[in-house]
């Protein structure tokens, strides 16, 4: 792993701005999915009346997460949105806020002093019914990722504080300023795993998080604060584990086969906020950067439309911006700002008269291969893709890709790698 | 990649930022390198003049204004002339600095050019340099390019087209055994340093060296080691001074770094070192450092090693693969000097082994992440 990427940050006044809750909207946008499994159908029809926490949007099958509202108001519509999950507009709700503040009440929430004696089955359905999903950005519902089986023993549980992505500060503010809710939901993943070794991992760039990690972690039995050096690309699950553990997860395995959890604060802050809580997944921290002067964390509330939070920062878009969500190495350009934010807008980043980056022939340089974390050969699987040739993309390890882009950011010829060779996955 | 009709905003596709390292700036880079070692030669072999006078040192500055002109031109003409083609201006910059850089002059001693009409002579000269440089961009820059591949270094395939009607005359070294003014020993025996003719009436190779590459009208010869590193007077305008293409090329690894194929040339310079104390050894060389530093450090071998075998489009794009492509390069380059006597032989080296790049780059022994 000798031959990782650098990938400049830029943090340096993010990670210092404290979380803002940004005010409710006054239509909310919810994407009836949101998830990665399971597509959901909406629980309510135009007209109705909704609270806050109220779900919304569910589905039968296991491997799925529902919607809750998170204001109270009124369907007005139900209609296809542009949104930041998938690529074309998918079904959304669209719902008018009243200004009431009623809660739904519908999960039950535990005492602390009350986990021990809480089982799995009582935990896994609250985690299932808030809705929780993999934050970090794969959007897996969690309940279906801490359901492991019971022949297989959990021996590690990673936190993943990495953050690579280099323009997003939401999980590192959530180490800062939420570190006692960490700590609960910690333990509520660890009662579940059955009471594994817990390594909390981020890296030595955080400064500010490193002493509150280790000042709240470090009383905990068996527990661990590891602040590393670690590059970008690290901050993915499969490679943050290889950095910690020293072992790579066989290829089409998953990480608990082999004993070992990652989770990310975002979505450990939303378990121990829908356990303790009883607050389903309706909000999220959500970091605005890129060519603005103030840079801002905003604990803002899912279905916000980004047009919205971009004009309260008095940010002027016009035809010739971009505004990509989720991340700048891995997350997608929005092409309306109508898009509202999801369970997976981790960061809304504007970029100013942003040219498109003209793709030229590859010179055969080499370069992607040299700096691919996963160790494949992305020029070869963008051949194949180009080609049409799936079959020799597959042979060629496309489903190994991690999709963190790193070839696409080396290459000096601007050849699109990354997001062909996603398609090929 | 973007797509401003449609959308209220500019989309691009994941990552929406970029390393700093573009195509342009490889070949600025590049370019400037080269352009140092052409410098330096021409500095070197100014005021030394070939037997019908003209100045070797302007030959290379004229030369070189040819080779890149013609190159940057060509390549502007055919960008406006096809609309899909792209231009590449310090592509075509660089590939006309490699064509002067690749080219032989010198024979300040031999004349041998004089005797047969090979083209290594101003004015004549400036004739061949221009043609080299216009079918390289045209043929092999160009219309390979049309094929979505380059398959052969553009200025090693151009050279060895336009000269290979002069190869027995010129090329191979052979012809200068029979003809030449000066005896050579062939590689394939035991070779000395000795500066005395020996009893065959043959010169030893290391008198060869010194006489051939060495400053004509020297009364005493510089020593073999010190000709060879740091200036020559004959053979490849771009080995003049090997240590000129060291530092030069080094600064490149260092500006480029992991964008420049150095494991090629580290692998090709180890192998030849290799090569060359075996093949000593073997055929019991009076000495071990005359056949090393001739196969190091003659202009083909040591410009070749830095500025050509790293061009990127025509060599495997793996680390092991370079490292493959590396000792190939070296093994077909010391068979084809000592057994062709093709001194130089590394261009043709160097063409074979871009053929087999393709297959090269099927080599695989990095396995992917969890395999």
């Amino acid at each position: 792993m000798a031959n990782l990427v650098a990938i400049k940050e830029i943090k340096d006044v993010a990670r210092k701005t404290p979380i803002e809750i940004f005010p409710d909207p006054k239509i909310a946008v919810m994407l009836t999915n949101m998830q990665n499994g399971a597509t959901n159908a909406p629980l309510v029809s135009v007209g109705d009346s909704v609270i806050i926490g109220q779900k919304i949007a569910d589905a039968k099958e296991r491997i799925s997460a529902p919607i809750h509202s998170p204001i109270c108001g009124k369907v007005i519509k139900i209609e296809n949105a542009y949104n930041s999950c998938f690529e074309a507009p998918t079904e959304a709700i669209f719902i008018e806020n009243d200004g009431k503040k009623t809660k739904d009440k519908s999960l039950s929430p535990i005492s602390e002093s009350e986990l021990k004696t809480t089982t799995n089955e009582v935990l896994l359905k609250i985690i299932r019914e808030a809705g929780i999903i993999g934050l970090g950005g794969a959007g897996f519902p969690t309940h279906v990722k801490l359901a492991v089986p019971a022949d297989k023993k959990i021996k590690v549980l990673i936190v993943n504080g990495a953050e690579g992505e280099p323009y997003d500060t939401a999980d590192e503010r959530l180490m800062i300023e939420k570190t006692d809710n960490l700590l609960r939901g910690v333990r509520v993943i660890r009662k579940i795993l059955g009471n594994p070794k817990v390594i909390v991992v981020t890296k030595d760039s955080k400064v500010e998080a490193i002493p509150k990690l280790q000042a709240t972690f470090g009383k905990e039995p068996d527990t661990e604060v590891v602040a590393k050096h670690l590059t970008y690309q690290q901050g993915d699950a499969s490679m943050l584990q290889k950095a910690i553990l020293g072992y790579e997860t066989p290829s089409g395995k998953r990480s608990y086969e082999m004993g070992t959890i990652v989770q990310n604060v975002s979505t450990i802050n939303a378990i121990a906020n829908a356990v303790f809580e009883g607050e389903p997944l309706i909000s999220r921290v959500t970091t605005l950067n890129g060519d603005i002067a103030k840079p801002k964390n905003y604990l803002v509330k899912i279905g916000t439309p980004i047009s919205s939070i971009l004009s309260a920062n008095n940010i002027n878009v016009t035809k010739k911006d971009s505004v990509v969500v989720a991340g700048v190495m891995m997350g997608m350009g929005l092409p309306t700002l109508d898009a509202p934010i999801t369970k997976r807008t981790s960061s809304i980043i504007y970029f100013k008269a942003k040219k498109g980056q003209k793709s030229t022939v590859c010179i055969h340089c080499g370069r992607c291969l040299s700096a691919c974390p996963a160790r494949l050969q992305p020029v070869a699987i963008y051949n194949a893709v180009v080609k049409g040739d799936f079959a020799k993309a597959e042979k060629l390890s496309s489903k190994d890709c991690i999709a963190c882009g790193t070839c696409s950011y080396v290459c000096p010829a601007r050849v699109p790698l990354a997001s062909n060779i996603k398609m090929a996955r | 990649m973007s797509n401003e009709s449609s959308n209220e905003l500019v989309v691009n596709t994941a990552p929406h930022i970029h390393g700093t390292m573009t195509k342009n700036r490889m070949m600025q880079y590049t370019f400037f390198a080269i352009l140092a070692v052409t410098i330096v030669s021409m500095a070197l072999w100014l005021n030394v003049k070939t037997p019908s006078g003209w100045d070797l040192g302007l030959t290379v500055a004229i030369g070189a204004l040819i080779a890149v002109g013609i190159a940057v031109g060509v390549d502007l003409l055919i960008g406006k002339l096809a609309s899909d083609s792209e231009v590449n201006t310090w592509s075509a910059a660089v590939f006309g600095l490699i064509v002067i850089n690749c080219y032989t002059l010198g024979f300040p001693t031999m004349a041998v050019g004089l005797e047969t009409g090979v083209p290594v002579e101003a004015p004549l000269a400036f004739f061949y340099i221009a043609l080299i440089s216009l079918i390289g961009i045209v043929v092999f820059k160009k219309v390979m390019s049309l094929a979505g591949k380059k398959f052969v270094n553009p200025a090693a395939a151009a050279k060895f087209l336009v000269l290979l009607p002069t190869l027995p005359t010129t090329l191979i070294t052979a012809f200068h055994l029979k003809t030449g003014l000066l005896q050579v020993p062939a590689l394939a025996g035991g070779i000395s340093a000795s500066s005395i003719i020996n009893g065959n009436g043959g010169a030893a190779f290391g008198f060869y060296l010194q006489s051939c590459y060495g400053l004509p009208g020297l009364k005493s010869p510089a020593s073999i080691e010190s000709v060879m590193f740091l200036a020559k007077y004959h053979g490849w305008v771009g080995g003049a001074s090997s240590i000129a293409v060291i530092i030069a090329g080094i600064a490149l690894f260092v500006l480029a770094r992991k964008y420049i194929k150095w494991k090629i040339t580290l692998s090709y310079l180890i192998s030849i070192a290799v090569l060359s104390l075996m093949f000593s050894f073997i055929y019991a060389d009076a000495d071990l450092t005359t056949r090393l530093f001739f196969e190091l450090f003659i202009g083909s071998s040591i410009f070749m090693a830095f500025f050509m075998a790293t061009d990127p489009a025509t060599t495997p794009y793996s680390g092991v693969g370079q490292i493959i492509f590396g000792v190939g390069l070296a093994i077909l380059t010391i068979v084809i000097q000592t057994y062709m006597n093709f001194f130089g032989g590394s261009l043709l080296a160097l063409l074979i082994m871009n053929l087999t790049v393709p297959l090269i780059d099927r080599v695989r022994i990095n396995k992917p992440f969890g395999r």
